[in-house]
């Protein structure tokens, strides 16, 4: 290979990542990027999850008093909130937590399950993140998987008698790498390579997703556990009343 | 705060029956996404353009930053479909070696990324149509007569109205933070970053339970009911939003199906 194939390579690397993490909404499932077969088959997979969900919400308000449904609805505004907030950089680009551990660990998987997919409907139509065709793949991959791979590395991590530090780290930065290497999949299903077909595809994508997010999901941890902290401290009696959502 | 609900307020279309709108700009993305045309998804982003620049009024210039928010995605991730990589050079049109390994690109897979784009850039217009006319209020009226659930549509309109709320609070603790160097450096802006989260979320819970107070004071028993404006369907509008999209079909079945395969061969 030649010297001048090594020099456009490494171009390619630096433009690829100057457009990369404008901010972490890049990576929501642009609307119509999805072929309709995909975005049909995303929806119909999302919507179990989601009457289970709205079942969910529903059973603990009837349990409760209706103070319960404001709180699940500052839940909801909280985790929209979080994710229009900036994350700190090492490399100066500008980048958004994603919400989907913290939300799960306070919150639990079910209601988030709800609440994620009410923020990324006001993602798509507020911010212009998202999309309505992809919202079935994007909650699918955000309102779903990440919550719950989230919410079982925390219960498993807890279990195991790990420190509290390094469970809600694994869980936030887990939760935020899994997010992306299941759009990651839903990408590589859509538009297999023509020759590698799906798993030639996911290496592409997760490559790309590689460089960008794993220093992402390394920093939302760490902030994450900082928060955690925070609220243990300070707030322990409120984190009690609100384990009757979860 | 939020710009595009500001001119879903206050933007020329804003008295037309949400209803009627929401079936324009759905019915509008969903033959974009079949169609699966570069002719149809251009005739499509234009005619959006058309109505929400001239019909909606909403500056051009606004529109623009709009359509720019999901360049940076389109372009990973179409770049990223179009690279192939394999061991045989010739289907390439242009390509590197690396490790023996040929990466490059294909004429046939420039063709299907340039309709990737324009379809996705299609539909986000459509997207952007119902954004920017109809406030999102009414677009939880439709959601209700869809028969979605009412616990999420209360929670979804609850939410709605939190948001603003959070957001000031954020953005107020955000610049004390700022004036105070709280963003200097990375370890210091991951302090503050946790100490602003942390107080947000205390705060929305204080205010979740203030608001409660508050509603019950008020005779509230679990349920917030509102009244909705009305809306007289027009049937003048039906007629145009009906021929729009026969048009649109027509275009896709005589000019721009085939398009695609056409150059493709």
């Amino acid at each position: 290979m030649g010297r001048k194939n090594y020099w456009l390579v490494s171009v390619g690397i630096v433009l690829v990542s100057l457009f990369l993490p404008e901010n972490a909404y890049a990576m929501h499932i642009a609307e119509g990027f999805l072929p309709a077969k995909w975005a049909g088959i995303w929806w119909v997979l999302m919507l179990p999850f989601l009457t289970l969900g709205i079942k969910h919400v529903k059973r603990v308000v009837d349990e409760h008093d209706p103070s319960i449904k404001m709180l699940l609805a500052l839940a909801g505004a909280f985790i929209f909130v979080l994710s229009s907030l900036k994350l700190p950089s090492v490399t100066g680009s500008t980048s958004h937590p994603t919400g989907i551990g913290l939300g799960a660990i306070l919150f639990g998987p079910w209601p988030m399950v709800v609440l994620g997919c009410i923020v990324l409907i006001f993602q798509a139509v507020l911010l212009a993140h998202g999309g309505l065709t992809t919202l079935g793949a994007n909650v699918f991959s955000m309102a779903i998987v990440g919550p719950f791979v989230a919410y079982g590395i925390y219960k498993l991590f807890r279990k195991l008698g790990a420190p509290l530090w390094l469970t809600v780290f694994l869980a936030a930065a887990l939760g935020n790498l899994l997010t992306y290497v299941m759009t990651a999949i839903q990408l590589s299903l859509a538009f297999p390579a023509e020759t590698g077909g799906f798993i030639a595809s996911l290496t592409k994508f997760m490559g790309v997703f590689a460089i960008t997010q794993v220093p992402l999901a390394i920093t939302e941890g760490l902030v994450t556990v900082l928060i955690f902290n925070l609220l243990r401290e300070y707030s322990k009696g409120e984190l009690k009343k609100l384990s009757i959502i979860s | 705060m939020l710009d595009i609900d500001q001119y879903a307020y206050s933007n020329n279309l804003r008295s037309i029956h949400p209803v009627e709108k929401t079936i324009f700009a759905l019915l509008t993305m969903i033959i974009c996404l079949a169609a699966n045309s570069i002719i149809t998804s251009l005739a499509i982003i234009l005619l959006m353009a058309g109505v929400v620049i001239f019909g909606a009024k909403i500056p051009r210039q606004f529109f623009i930053k709009l359509i720019l928010i999901p360049i940076s995605f389109l372009l990973i991730s179409t770049i990223t479909i179009v690279i192939s990589i394999s061991k045989e050079a010739s289907s390439f049109l242009y390509y590197l070696s690396l490790w023996g390994w040929k990466i490059g690109i294909q004429m046939e897979n420039i063709i299907f990324a340039i309709n990737l784009f324009l379809k996705s850039l299609g539909t986000v217009s459509c997207l952007y149509f119902l954004a920017l006319t109809t406030p999102m209020i009414e677009i939880i009226s439709v959601l209700r007569k869809l028969k979605v659930p009412r616990i999420f549509i209360e929670l979804m309109s609850l939410i709605y109205r939190f948001i603003f709320v959070l957001l000031d609070t954020a953005n107020l603790i955000r610049t004390s933070q700022l004036s105070r160097l709280g963003y200097s450096n990375f370890k210091r802006s991951c302090q503050s970053l946790s100490k602003l989260i942390s107080n947000l979320f205390i705060r929305a819970y204080y205010r979740a339970k203030g608001l409660l107070t508050t509603l019950l004071a008020r005779g509230y028993e679990g349920e917030i009911r509102v009244l909705e404006p009305e809306y007289e369907f027009s049937k003048k509008n039906l007629a145009i939003i009906f021929l729009v999209e026969v048009s649109l079909i027509l275009i896709t079945v005589y000019i721009g199906g085939d398009q695609f395969v056409i150059i493709n061969t």
